[in-house]
């Protein structure tokens, strides 16, 4: 394969990934009120996504991939409600560890990234298509 | 006529090469730039002796039995590549990317491309002027 089509696969897998980083997000954000059914159930709790580093032999390079989507055991909040039916003896629910703020931070985050990726595949095809001009 | 053994297209094949590897590390870079860990590499710069090598002293050795030993198993047309020493900034995570130095870089390797296949082009309607006007 080309090398300059070789970065169409490299790039391609980070976009995938922030693709995927964002799904993770946008769950997180719309389940930031999931709060539990009764007193002994737990709210949602926060996913985390990392990624690594790995060898697509396809191409031979190195490329990015998800390595794990794993749950935050970070502390739950707690809110003091004693009219919610899963409140506990004191009249508090435990709320989700989400932070709603961190969430958007990682969004733009993850949006940057995405749009690097993008830039870096516009530019390899105009490098090609100057490349075949030259057949011109 | 070779063309490739006409100094300016030899130079302009290496230096195409080295342009496309090094945009293929640059995108290596930035598809990792949220790796926990990663560390930016970069090819080494471009030097003029790269230009004087002889690319046939670098053949690889074929094999003909599956229990040889290999050799070198390198692409023919590989440049060296370094991890940076001193980066900018490194994240928490370990990452040593820094999108905007990446983004800069890979600008830079764009218009060298262009400038070398516009220089390639020009060089060709050179020799074809000089064919045509007897």
């Amino acid at each position: 394969m080309d090398d300059l089509l070789k970065t169409f696969a490299i790039s391609g897998a980070g976009m995938r990934v922030q693709g995927e980083r964002l799904r993770v997000i946008s769950q997180n954000i719309a389940n930031a009120d999931s709060l539990p059914q009764d007193p002994n159930g737990k709210p949602y709790r926060r996913q985390t996504v990392t990624f690594r580093n790995e060898l697509d032999r396809a191409i031979g390079l190195d490329t990015v991939r998800v390595n794990k989507v794993r749950p935050d055991m970070s502390e739950f909040g707690k809110r003091y409600e004693p009219s919610h039916p899963a409140a506990d003896a004191d009249g508090y629910v435990l709320t989700p560890n989400v932070n709603r703020l961190v969430e958007m931070t990682d969004m733009r985050e993850a949006q940057r990234s995405y749009e690097a990726n993008l830039s870096v595949i516009k530019s390899s095809r105009s490098m090609l298509m100057s490349t075949i001009d030259i057949l011109r | 006529m070779d063309l490739n053994k006409t100094t300016l297209f030899a130079a302009v094949k290496t230096r195409l090469n080295w342009l496309t590897q090094r945009q293929e590390v640059l995108a290596q870079n930035i598809a990792n730039a949220d790796t926990p860990r990663y560390r930016a590499t970069d090819l080494k710069p471009f030097q003029f002796r790269e230009i004087l090598r002889q690319e046939k002293i670098q053949l690889n050795m074929d094999v003909t039995n599956a229990s040889h030993q290999p050799g070198r198993r390198k692409r023919i047309r590989d440049f060296a590549e370094q991890t940076e020493r001193h980066p900018f900034e490194t994240s928490p995570n370990g990452n040593s990317v820094v999108l905007e130095e990446q983004m800069a870089r890979m600008n830079e390797t764009h218009t060298k491309h262009r400038l070398v296949t516009q220089l390639y082009k020009k060089h060709l309607a050179m020799i074809a002027q000089a064919v045509r006007s007897k």
